[in-house]
């Protein structure tokens, strides 16, 4: 069996029909809502991932020595270079508008999966300005994306950066109790938060409030409506309406089932400025797609760019395409098989020149190769001395021409 | 409603587990304690409860092989599983502490060499305080590493200090307290919300009932 190797694990050929299939109707949707495609270098300056508030952290990148000892990482991430290279275009031009998608391998490394240092994504970016229309038109490409593959049962949990970013900033805490208190907040630790939350020097309405973030989870509008009660400024009133208008937009897109709040939604805080939105499907534990809207990337760039993105994990996709058994069942090898004999050679290797050129599939061999392995094809074509025979599942029939062999493979390609 | 998969630590915490899950009628009728068998459905077959190691239930959790766990603390922090910790049902409670010999102190700038089942913890509440340890990882009878020199002090889950007594041991610093808890895959939390959320209150209801 032919055998090839993706993310150092073999996989057959069918799989990787499945990826391409996959990638194809992501591309497709991406492209349907006006996104343009455009890729980066592999190698990316170092100093470019560490000098910016990303979503990578410094131990995680691939790093590598040109020979002028320079240091170059692997790309591991897509969206600061885009962003880069956006910033660079809107030095010369101030009204700046512009969606863009990508399909590119990403790098990194980790102690936990020393394994597996490439993963595939594709994701979409959409520099503009900052509005829940914009928010809203992202959030439903992904739920349109993820019905284009064929799921059924799909979330997309919406969150917000700033919510959680202003009560913390009330609390005044050290940098270590905030790091292990946005770890207890991330696995909705209620128990050990109570007791971590116990020792602290916080007003008991605060802690009350950042105790509740955790629980603040599921249909938008209950959510939203808890979420009022625990509103200490402006900022986060402000954030909150935010929220609500969003909503109001998926509500009439008519995709509001897929779509829950998560306020305990608080990765990479430090980077989104504002809605943070990740996306779940059945028999994965982990999202197949995370996003935000990133306005300081560009400010770190000196360019004024409101942005708002996401990314979709393919590998992740199609563990759970091929999990719920969504890819259609593999077509066969080639669309068609001649066989011809010594004298019927021109005749064979011009039907196949004409049928590939129409985009027919075509394997042509001199002779039935009985003793080989059989071809799975739609039909197949014989040049034989004495007739022409044109055979599929459903119909055997003689044919003198090859022009003749066009109109029996459409005729009979429906059903295949 | 979609069925659900409780992964089950094997040993005592399954069995108090059981008896709680029965005090919410969800009824395990094929279960009993001598049982090979590691897969059991409930009796409308609306959970499948897996029996694993406790140490892979957090594993199971976190890839979506189970949408509920139930495991003790020291499983989960050992295995730093991305996971939602919703639930402390506060049953087989015990703490990881630091012990060693009677009246042990470290020598100045000693580097201390510390015996332990769970690596991370010890290395995470060390790093903690700042002191600079090595890590000898041990998978059992852990009591005997400071008795014959292989380590200066262990990191070990206490229960009733019995072991440690005996083999003339002490608690010289306690850690963090133990529990069983309930986790679940943030995925399965996200996509079969309603039933992981009506466990859960089942659950809670029996705990405090």
């Amino acid at each position: 069996m032919q055998r090839y190797t993706l993310n150092g694990r073999n996989k057959h050929v069918e799989d990787f029909q499945v990826r391409d299939n996959l990638i194809a109707t992501l591309k497709n949707r991406f492209t349907t809502y006006g996104y343009k495609q455009v890729r980066t270098k592999a190698f990316e300056n170092y100093e470019m991932y560490s000098n910016i508030t990303g979503t990578v952290k410094k131990d995680d990148m691939i790093k590598v020595i040109d020979t002028t000892g320079k240091i170059l990482v692997l790309r591991p991430d897509v969206t600061i270079p885009i962003t880069r290279m956006m910033a660079a275009v809107n030095q010369a031009n101030n009204t700046f508008w512009q969606r863009l998608f990508y399909v590119m391998d990403v790098f990194r490394q980790s102690q936990e999966m020393p394994n597996q240092k490439e993963s595939t994504q594709a994701g979409v970016e959409f520099f503009g300005e900052n509005t829940p229309e914009e928010d809203a038109e992202i959030i439903m490409l992904a739920i349109h994306t993820l019905k284009d593959l064929g799921f059924k049962n799909f979330k997309i949990e919406i969150g917000h950066a700033g919510f959680f970013k202003e009560l913390i900033q009330q609390a005044e805490l050290s940098e270590q109790d905030l790091g292990q208190l946005q770890a207890l907040i991330q696995s909705k630790n209620i128990a050990d938060m109570e007791l971590f939350l116990e020792g602290m020097a916080i007003e008991e309405e605060l802690k009350k409030a950042i105790q509740s973030i955790p629980l603040l989870y599921g249909d938008p509008l209950q959510v939203i409506q808890q979420a009022e009660k625990i509103i200490r400024s402006a900022h986060m009133q402000h954030v909150l309406q935010n929220l609500i208008d969003v909503f109001a937009l998926i509500k009439d897109y008519g995709v509001e089932d897929y779509v829950a709040i998560n306020l305990g939604l608080i990765n990479n805080m430090n980077y989104y400025t504002g809605i943070i939105f990740q996306g779940f499907v059945d028999r994965i534990g982990q999202p197949v797609l995370m996003g935000g809207r990133y306005d300081h990337l560009g400010k770190q760039l000196d360019s004024v760019m409101p942005a708002i993105g996401f990314a979709f994990e393919v590998d992740l996709l199609i563990q759970a395409i091929l999990e719920q058994r969504l890819a259609k069942a593999p077509k066969a090898l080639v669309d068609t098989v001649i066989y011809y004999t010594k004298e019927k050679q021109r005749e064979a290797l011009t039907a196949a020149f004409e049928l590939r050129n129409k985009g027919y599939q075509v394997l042509s061999f001199r002779n039935d190769p009985s003793n080989r392995n059989p071809i799975s094809s739609n039909s197949i074509i014989r040049f034989e001395k004495e007739q022409n025979l044109f055979s599929n599942e459903q119909i055997k029939q003689t044919f003198s021409k090859a022009d003749e062999l066009v109109t029996l493979l459409q005729a009979h390609k429906e059903g295949f | 409603m979609q069925p659900i998969t409780l992964a089950l630590a094997k040993g005592r915490p399954a069995k108090s587990t059981i008896a709680l899950l029965e005090k919410t009628d969800v009824q395990f009728n094929d279960f009993h304690e001598d049982s090979r068998k590691l897969v059991f459905y409930n009796s409308d077959r609306s959970i499948k409860l897996l029996f694993v190691k406790a140490i892979d239930v957090p594993t199971y959790v976190e890839k979506g092989a189970a949408d509920i766990g139930i495991v003790g603390k020291d499983n989960i922090l050992e295995s730093k599983a991305d996971v939602y910790e919703l639930l402390d049902l506060k049953i087989g409670k015990c703490k990881f502490a630091v012990a060693g010999k009677k009246n042990y102190t470290p020598e100045k700038g000693q580097l201390l060499t510390i015996a332990t089942k769970y690596p991370a913890i010890a290395q995470k509440h060390f790093d903690k305080k700042g002191e600079a340890i090595e890590i000898v990882k041990l998978n059992g009878s852990v009591e005997l590493a400071p008795l014959i020199g292989l380590a200066d002090l262990i990191v070990d889950i206490v229960e009733t200090g019995n072991t440690l007594k005996e083999n003339g041991l002490t608690v010289l610093e306690n850690i963090e307290p133990i529990s069983t808890r309930l986790i679940v895959n943030k995925a399965s939390f996200a996509t079969k919300s309603t039933e992981v959320q009506q466990f859960i209150s089942q659950l809670k209801s029996a705990l405090e009932g």
